[in-house]
Parts: structure tokens; C-alpha cells; sequence
């Protein structure tokens, strides 16, 4: 194993419950994240990003597969990885009944750090985090940003040089997602290496450096964000048509347009095209040669939705409903054959 | 940004940490507890009722105390029953970290894998000797009258120490339930009859033989009999062979101590094993 990788995960398999109900979270994981650089886990809810990073971060055992952070394998030596991580997870882990201070002065006494490292240190992350001011407060009166930030403000109190970060702006409102980013991006600017989940195309668009994308407890596509897109189009076309017989037809008067066949979804038309603007015109052209009438038509950036679209034939959003509506079947099935 | 460099490793002090960690943490939980007094005082209002109820509203009619006074007779069982549900707060503070993520943190750090555990059950027993003191204060006030002090102290003792095991009982229900209501839920239907089958507001030779069986032999039917005789101190022996079978002060304890030893180790065990495996 090379000794420039943060993260390594090879075939990493876990799987939760027994019987019917056992759900297989990961199928095969297998990611890299070299030193320096940030590798974003880009995957909708329930596709197994959190069971990946709770591995790698030593709060759970791998059913099979191996891992190591910066060379240490995360099983046979889980102490020593944690001496070299932080995690900051999906919901702010932090003491709501202790104040920010309190918070990383007890991250910061629980790593060993010397009592007046931890002194320094609780000092100037709230004061990075612009949280100073509200340090001798207790965090339960914190606003939903400032806890995330004292949250991540913790996962940093001894300096590690790999930071996992979950989720880190999910249910966080623009503005305090824009100010974390930030952070982060300082962050890695320092030198820090980090694994980064989330659902938002436009963040691992922004702080990755690679992107892994994720579904179903499997790495579905990997690569550089712009190679991502490029194999999807940089612009999606959506063409909304009256009924969905009028779609169907769209779709074949549509073929020679964009980059790949369009796809119907409902009474909508949607095609990806690396010119989005010369497509449209492409677009109301042949629909206008072949009598079809628009009810509407819109360009806009690609998002996670359609990643997902393009990379595995269904939804993002509706990865869980899915397995809900399969678990569901199976049930009526089993009641059918009992 | 120099607090967010990476480059430059911060020292850490080597050697074991069992027991910095464990303090860590107890103080981080006693100074929740000094913040929400008002939990302390929650929980003491149902013991502190049972003392008002049975003192004043059942006592008059409870015999069989070959002339002992009933106050002095229930406080020792009132207080085992307050350690039992004071020990609940281990149960329910750990139930409560893991949903709230906290233990997760706790968990990717390099701390002392022992220390989240043996941290809650350092502050829970401060806990448990402010509620006892408290009690005991209320039942002076109504006339508890104890006959030895030193056998009231070692009698405090002996109930911390029996907290203590009840903690790590409630800590292994803590980690294995969803939910802080389900704590509540999976813990009622227990205490409830070890707590009124035992000797702690009647003695037991007027249920029927069945349970006075069970009610004489079950722990907390020891504990309480081993405190009470602490602090009832020298009785004749036709009040200790009505009230204890005749045993001893010196074999009540010993009784004591080898029940709640034997909870420590077995639940402590089975505490720590859950901890490791939290999650999976």
C-alpha cells in the first residue's frame, strides 16, 4: 500500500439485520483519498456513505474487505487510527449542556493533549469558527450553523491529519452552508486530507477533489467532477409536454439531439447536452417539424437527480422508496405463499 | 489560519488513561448534573412522597414491628428504592448520548475505551449520595430516628455501592434500547415488584409463604435488611429472628456485598461488551 493515501478501502462489506429484514448497506465499497486531497462520497440518503465513513473511523467492524488511514489498518489497530482522525458526523456531536468552550476543552483533554495546548487550542478554533463570543455559552442556545461549526471545531482540537466529514451542511439553511464551505476549503488549503459525504452535487462539486458516487452500497462511478459531468452533459434540457403520449413521441423526434437518447419522466422530456443553449433551439425546432406542442422548456445545470438518472435509471430521491416498496412486495408475497 | 493547520502535530501524553479519561468524563456529567438541579430534585419527589404516604397514611395500620417505630423502619427501604431509580439516570444519560451522536464522538477519539462507562457511574454515584442524603434528611424531619450513626453511615456506603451495581444494570438497558422513554418502559415492570415484593414498607411474614419466599431472598430484600439492621443497630433477639431470620448484621452485609458485587462484574461485563459493539 502506498504510503501518499489517506484512505484506502478495499471491498468493504456490511450488512445489518437477519433474515428478511437484513439490508446489505455495503456491497463492495472500494475508495481512495490521497494524501492532500478530498475525495467526496456523493450518494442519496440510505446508499451507504455513513456505514463507509463509521468504518473507516473505527465505530464499526467490515463484514469483509480491509481499510487503512494513512497505512493503518483500521481494524487490527483501531486506536492508533484514531489518533491520527476527526470525525464529524451528521448531527453536531456536541454536549448541549456544556458551553462551546466546555465542548472542545473535553475533546481536546480526551485526546491527551497538554493542558495548555488545549488552553490554545480551545482559544483559537472558536475564534476561526466565530464562535468567541459564544464560547461561555451553553451550546444548547447555538443556532443550527453554529453548532455545525462547533461540531467540526471539535472534530479538529488535536490537528489530525485526516478528517471525515459527514453530511456537514445537510439541513444547514444557504448562508451557513456557504460559511462551513469556506472552512473547509481553508481547511484543506492547510493540508488537512478529508473524506467528505453529501447529497448535494454543488458541494462535492466545490470542496472535491475527486467524487465517488455511491448507490445502493456500491461506488457506481468515480472520477473528477468534471469527468463526471462529461459523461453526463454539462446542461440538462427539460421539455414538458401536454400528456405522456406527446412525451413518447418527443422522445423520438428528440434521438438525434444532446448526448445520450432523451428520457421521459412523466410528461417531461429530459436530454443532457454539452451546449445547452444551441440545444434548446435544436429542441423547439424538431418538436415544431414533427406538430408537437410544448408546454414548457427549461436549461439548468445537471443535478445530483440527474447524475443518478443517467448513471443508474432511477431517482436519487427515490433510492429509499424503492427499497420500502421492495420490502413491502416481498411481504405480501411471503404472506401469498404462507 | 494557524488553529487550522494540519501540519504541525500537537503532543500528546503518553501512558494509559483509564482513569484521566474516566474523570474527564465525570466531570463533564457532574457538571450537567450541577445544571439541571432540577432533575435531581424530579427525581427524589416520588421517594419523597412515599415517605409522606406511608409515614402518615399507611403506618398507622402496619403492625408486626414488635415495637419498633414504622418511620424508622421504612426510610432504610424508601432509600433502596431511591437508589434503584436514581441509578435509572445511568440508564437514561446513556440512552440519550447515543441518540444525540455524542457517543460517537466519543467513540472515534482515542480515549479510554472504559471511561464513558465508568465516567457516568462516577457522577451517578455523587448523584446517588446527594438523593440518599436528602432523604435521609426528610425522614429526620419526620422522625426517623437512627439508632447507630455509624451504622447509618456504613449503611450509605452499602446503598452506594448497590447503586453503583443498579447503575451498570441500567447502563446495559441504556445502550440496549432506542429510545429514553424505552428506558422508562423496560425498567418499570422490574423495579416495580423488587422493589414492593421485599421488606422495604412491610415485613414480610404476612404475605402469603410464595412470595414471602421471593420477598426475603431477592437483593434488594438483602440490601434493605442489611441497612436496616445497620442502623437499627443492637435489637433483641426476638425483633432480629421476627425481622431478619435471625441473621446477623455482619451476614446481612456480607450477603450485601456479594450480591452487588456480583451484579458489578456480571453487568459491568456485559456494559463494556455493549459499548464495544455499539452500533453493529
Amino acid at each position: 500500500m502506498s504510503a501518499a493515501l489517506a484512505v484506502e478501502a478495499d471491498g468493504l462489506v456490511k450488512t445489518f439485520g437477519k433474515g428478511d429484514g437484513q439490508v446489505r448497506a455495503l456491497d463492495g465499497v472500494s475508495l481512495q483519498v490521497p494524501m492532500g486531497t478530498v475525495l467526496g462520497l456523493l450518494g442519496p440518503n440510505g446508499a451507504g456513505k455513513t456505514t463507509a465513513v463509521n468504518i473507516l473511523t473505527t465505530l464499526l467492524k467490515p463484514d469483509a474487505g480491509r481499510a487503512e488511514v494513512v497505512g493503518v489498518d483500521v481494524v487490527k489497530h483501531p486506536a492508533r487510527v484514531r489518533n491520527q482522525i476527526g470525525l464529524a458526523g451528521q448531527f453536531a456531536a456536541i454536549d448541549e449542556n456544556l458551553t462551546g468552550e466546555e465542548n472542545l476543552a473535553l475533546v481536546g483533554r480526551l485526546n491527551h493533549l497538554a493542558r495548555s495546548d488545549v488552553r490554545a487550542r480551545t482559544r483559537s478554533l472558536l475564534s476561526d469558527f466565530g464562535l468567541s463570543d459564544a464560547g461561555g455559552r451553553l451550546a444548547k442556545t447555538y443556532s443550527g450553523g453554529m453548532r455545525r461549526r462547533l461540531d467540526l471545531a471539535a472534530a479538529l482540537v488535536a490537528r489530525p491529519p485526516v478528517l471525515f466529514l459527514d453530511e456537514p451542511t445537510t439541513g444547514l439553511d444557504p448562508r451557513s452552508r456557504v460559511d462551513l464551505w469556506k472552512v473547509i476549503e481553508d481547511l484543506v488549503a492547510d493540508g488537512t486530507s478529508l473524506l467528505l459525504t453529501t447529497q448535494y452535487l454543488e458541494e462535492a462539486d466545490r470542496l472535491a477533489d475527486r467524487i465517488s458516487v455511491v448507490d445502493h452500497g456500491r461506488v457506481i462511478a468515480e472520477g473528477t467532477s468534471a469527468e463526471l459531468k462529461s459523461k453526463l452533459g454539462s446542461t440538462v434540457v427539460e421539455a414538458r409536454m401536454a400528456d405522456e403520449d406527446a412525451a413518447e413521441q418527443a422522445i423520438g423526434a428528440l434521438k438525434s439531439i444532446g448526448d445520450h437518447d432523451p428520457a421521459r419522466d412523466g410528461v417531461v422530456v429530459r436530454l443532457t447536452a454539452s451546449d445547452g443553449p444551441a440545444a434548446l433551439s435544436e429542441v423547439v425546432r424538431a418538436l415544431d417539424a414533427s406538430g408537437l406542442v410544448l408546454a414548457g422548456l427549461q436549461v439548468r445545470e445537471p443535478s445530483l437527480d440527474d447524475v443518478f438518472l443517467s448513471l443508474t435509471g432511477h431517482r436519487a430521491e427515490d433510492g429509499q422508496d424503492e427499497e420500502i416498496a421492495a420490502g413491502a412486495d416481498e411481504r405480501r408475497g411471503g404472506r401469498r405463499s404462507g | 489560519m494557524t488553529a487550522l493547520s494540519a501540519g504541525d502535530r500537537l503532543a500528546r501524553r503518553g501512558g494509559t488513561h483509564v482513569v484521566g479519561d474516566a474523570l474527564a468524563m465525570a466531570r463533564r456529567n457532574v457538571l450537567r448534573l450541577l445544571r439541571a438541579p432540577d432533575q435531581v430534585m424530579f427525581t427524589l419527589i416520588s421517594p419523597i412522597m412515599f415517605t409522606l404516604l406511608f409515614r402518615y397514611v399507611f403506618g398507622g395500620a402496619i403492625g408486626g414491628l414488635h415495637g419498633l417505630d414504622y418511620v424508622t423502619y421504612l426510610i432504610p427501604g424508601i432509600a433502596v428504592q431511591t437508589a434503584i431509580f436514581s441509578a435509572g439516570t445511568t440508564g437514561f444519560a446513556l440512552a440519550d448520548d447515543i441518540k444525540k451522536g455524542f457517543i460517537n464522538r466519543l467513540r472515534s477519539l482515542p480515549m479510554a475505551r472504559s471511561a464513558v462507562l465508568t465516567g457516568r457511574v462516577t457522577a451517578d454515584s455523587l448523584n446517588n449520595l446527594i438523593q440518599i442524603v436528602i432523604l435521609v434528611l426528610v425522614g429526620v424531619a419526620v422522625g426517623f430516628r437512627p439508632q447507630s450513626i455509624p451504622g447509618l453511615i456504613l449503611g450509605i456506603l452499602l446503598l452506594l455501592l448497590f447503586a453503583l451495581s443498579a447503575s451498570f444494570v441500567f447502563a446495559l438497558v441504556g445502550m440496549s434500547v432506542s429510545s429514553v422513554e424505552a428506558v422508562n418502559a423496560a425498567t418499570f415492570p422490574v423495579v416495580f415488584p423488587l422493589t414492593f415484593a421485599s421488606s422495604a414498607f412491610v415485613p414480610t411474614q404476612t404475605m402469603p409463604s410464595w412470595l414471602r419466599g421471593f420477598a426475603d431472598h431477592q437483593p434488594v430484600s438483602v440490601i434493605i435488611n442489611a441497612v436496616r439492621s445497620l442502623v437499627l443497630g443492637d435489637i433483641s433477639p426476638s425483633v432480629r429472628e421476627a425481622l431478619f431470620a435471625g441473621q446477623s448484621t455482619v451476614s446481612l452485609v456480607l450477603q450485601s456485598v456479594a450480591w452487588t458485587a456480583g451484579l458489578i462484574l456480571v453487568f459491568g461485563a456485559l456494559s463494556v461488551r455493549k459499548y464495544r459493539r455499539l452500533g453493529s
